[in-house]
């Protein structure tokens, strides 16, 4: 049972990489970027050939989100210059990677498990040596999306953050404020894209393997997380127990919790939910259902919530 | 209402407390895993089966047989678990770890992406993983460590000299496979290199979705290729029905790769018994089960012996009759 929770969590941390990506273009920008099922598997066909080829397994991460990053900017660019619709520069972008990350891989790749990857490389062995594999992967994997989110949580903060903001809020007030609406939606795209390559990279290294196919449906998963997370929190935030915390000057800061910590929490949760599909027991082809029935029992509760906060 | 929020609020906090908790012992998990197996308590196999799909059933269910065949009786020497990804990568993942978690003796992993999410969760514990269904494990890099099985590499050659008897004039042989499938880009690699022996040349068209695969085929026959061959390719097998409508109008023959594309209409194939390779993966599997050989006593095994099956319905509609001396060795298998 412990050692079920760890590795659900485990897949839940490094997914929440992805989740950050898609809560910047979409929840942030208001920008529904399609570009994350390619820029996904980039940061893995990246990874997986820079760490064959002996490279430092966290320098593959700096190039799998640089590549990522490029990807996005094409995206923007795609979007800004050149005037073409939101969701289809993503899908440009999308359709052009597929191409590019078989270009990159070859075909379908393992590495294997004489290459050094994140969770066995000599640091990390000599701070948490006594871990078994699936420890190290849960404490390297909350670690990196730790320093992650609180990073993007003081990104957020800056003149730079909080334009970005207000271009998904209002565009027109930073057309006002004299800045270029334009490049800050650019910016954000880049950003978000190489946070979804970064998790394609970890994801690689966990799993020592990259194929074609991985970024199929990462984009909806990441759309669900987000939604699962926001509603979660603005649940918890009208709760009593919220409420409580405020009054308390030590705990404040708990009770209005962060976006970044909602997608995080929506990650993990959604990956839970699969888990305790696969454990029913029921006909494997039942499996989506009750994945899907899972959500809905998750959101109709958070939504609950928010409609009861609106009526008081 | 109310109290199913707590509940989810305090089991989300509990599972939060409990992972913190397993990081400190986590050390402690290899030796229970052991004590377990000695308490004597019955070995899981857990299988985890890449998707839906006729071929990988059978292959599954050859498994079972032949774990049966060794001597092996469920309930007493082993459990299994089966799950099946729904040809999702992120679940297959999830599966594996979740047999993991179960302290699985074995792990089976049915077609390439089941058996590598099996051999990435099997590392901490270093779990015995058996794989089916891989045309090529060398190029997976599934052929070393923990991990043996069975290869459904084609029977390429057998397939060239069955058209060169049915179609003694055929000169061009059409393929569409998937270019994310390195299983395909192997066999296509395995085509272009025998043809020439049988005086064929190979018009290979690559797609990246099925629903490019008709597109392919219209290709194709604007080529004016006499006949096309399957691979084992599931983005094409899975639209073999408006492929065979669009060749039939054309009148030229398909080829199956293995007994359910004939069955579907699809004039003959050399191909593979997936039932039998199955059953030769479950002999494996017992072995290491047993403790009677580990994984790397054992290398990966292809079947050396292909079938032959033929549609008489599919191939009368074309106008093809059999030779006499394949006909005897041909199972029928068309409706």
């Amino acid at each position: 049972m412990l050692d079920l929770i760890v590795s659900t969590l485990t897949q839940g941390f490094i997914y929440a990489l992805l989740s950050f990506g898609v809560y910047i273009t979409y929840s942030v920008l208001d920008f529904p970027d399609l570009s994350v099922d390619g820029t996904f598997p980039l940061g893995a066909a990246v990874t997986a050939v820079l760490l064959l080829k002996g490279m430092n397994p966290w320098l593959t991460l700096v190039c799998a989100a640089l590549a990522g990053a490029v990807a996005g900017l094409c995206t923007g660019l795609i979007h800004v210059k050149l005037g073409v619709r939101d969701l289809l520069a993503g899908i440009i972008t999308m359709t052009a990677l597929s191409s590019v990350n078989l270009l990159i891989a070859g075909s379908n790749l393992t590495v294997e498990r004489a290459v050094d990857t994140i969770f066995t490389s000599a640091p990390v062995m000599a701070v948490l040596g006594g871990l078994t594999l699936s420890g190290r992967k849960l404490v390297v994997s909350l670690v990196l999306v730790v320093v992650v989110k609180l990073v993007l949580d003081l990104y957020f903060r800056t003149k730079s953050g909080l334009l970005l903001r207000a271009v998904g809020d209002n565009g027109t007030l930073v057309t006002t404020l004299a800045q270029n609406k334009g490049n800050m939606k650019i910016l954000g795209v880049v950003l978000a894209n190489a946070l979804v390559a970064l998790c394609g990279g970890v994801l690689c290294q966990e799993q020592r393997s990259y194929s074609a196919v991985m970024g199929i449906g990462q984009v909806v998963f990441g759309l669900a997380t987000v939604i699962i997370g926001v509603s979660l929190i603005r649940f918890f935030v009208g709760s009593r127990a919220a409420q409580g915390m405020r009054k308390i000057p030590l705990l404040r800061f708990l009770a209005s919790p962060k976006g970044t910590t909602a997608v995080l929490l929506g990650s993990v949760l959604y990956k839970f939910c699969i888990q305790i599909a696969i454990n029913a027991g029921l006909p494997a082809n039942m499996l989506k259902f009750i994945t899907a029935v899972l959500f809905l029992l998750v959101l109709v509760i958070a939504g609950r919530r928010g409609e009861e906060i609106i009526h008081a | 209402m109310k109290n199913l929020k707590k509940l989810l609020c305090g089991a989300l906090s509990l599972s939060m407390i409990l992972a913190l908790a397993a990081c400190g012992s986590g050390s402690t998990t290899e030796e229970s895993g052991d004590a377990q197996q000695a308490s004597g308590d019955v070995p899981v196999i857990g299988i985890c089966q890449y998707g839906q799909h006729g071929s990988l059933d059978n292959c599954r269910e050859g498994f079972l047989q032949g774990l049966e065949q060794a001597g092996l009786v469920e309930g007493t020497d082993y459990t299994i678990d089966y799950q099946n990804a729904s040809f999702d990568d992120n679940m297959a993942i999830q599966i594996a770890q979740a047999f993991s978690a179960e302290d699985a003796a074995l792990m089976v992993g049915i077609a390439t992406p089941a058996a590598t999410a099996c051999y990435a969760a099997a590392e901490d514990k270093d779990i015995p993983v058996i794989f089916t269904a891989i045309t090529d494990p060398v190029g997976a890099k599934l052929d070393s460590g923990n991990i043996t099985g069975t290869s459904d590499v084609l029977p390429v050659e057998g397939q060239l000299k069955l058209i060169r008897a049915l179609q003694p004039d055929a000169e061009t042989i059409g393929i569409i496979y998937t270019t994310s499938e390195s299983n395909s880009i192997y066999s296509v690699g395995v085509y272009e290199e025998l043809a020439a022996d049988y005086g064929f040349t190979i018009e290979a068209i690559g797609v990246t979705a099925q629903s490019e695969v008709t597109q392919a085929v219209d290709t194709l026959l604007a080529k004016n290729v006499d006949c096309l061959s399957n691979l084992t390719d599931n983005n094409v097998v899975g639209v073999l029905g408006s492929i065979l409508e669009k060749t039939n109008e054309a009148g030229i023959p398909v080829y199956g790769s293995e007994i359910e594309q004939v069955k579907l209409g699809c004039v003959a194939g050399a191909g593979l018994d997936y039932v039998q390779l199955g059953i030769q993966t479950g002999l494996m599997a017992a072995q290491v089960l047993t403790g009677e050989k580990t994984c790397q006593d054992l290398p990966y095994e292809i079947i050396e012996n292909y079938a032959l099956y033929v549609n008489s319905t599919a191939l009368a509609e074309l106008g093809l009759t059999l030779p006499d001396d394949l006909a005897e060795t041909a199972e029928e298998v068309g409706a």
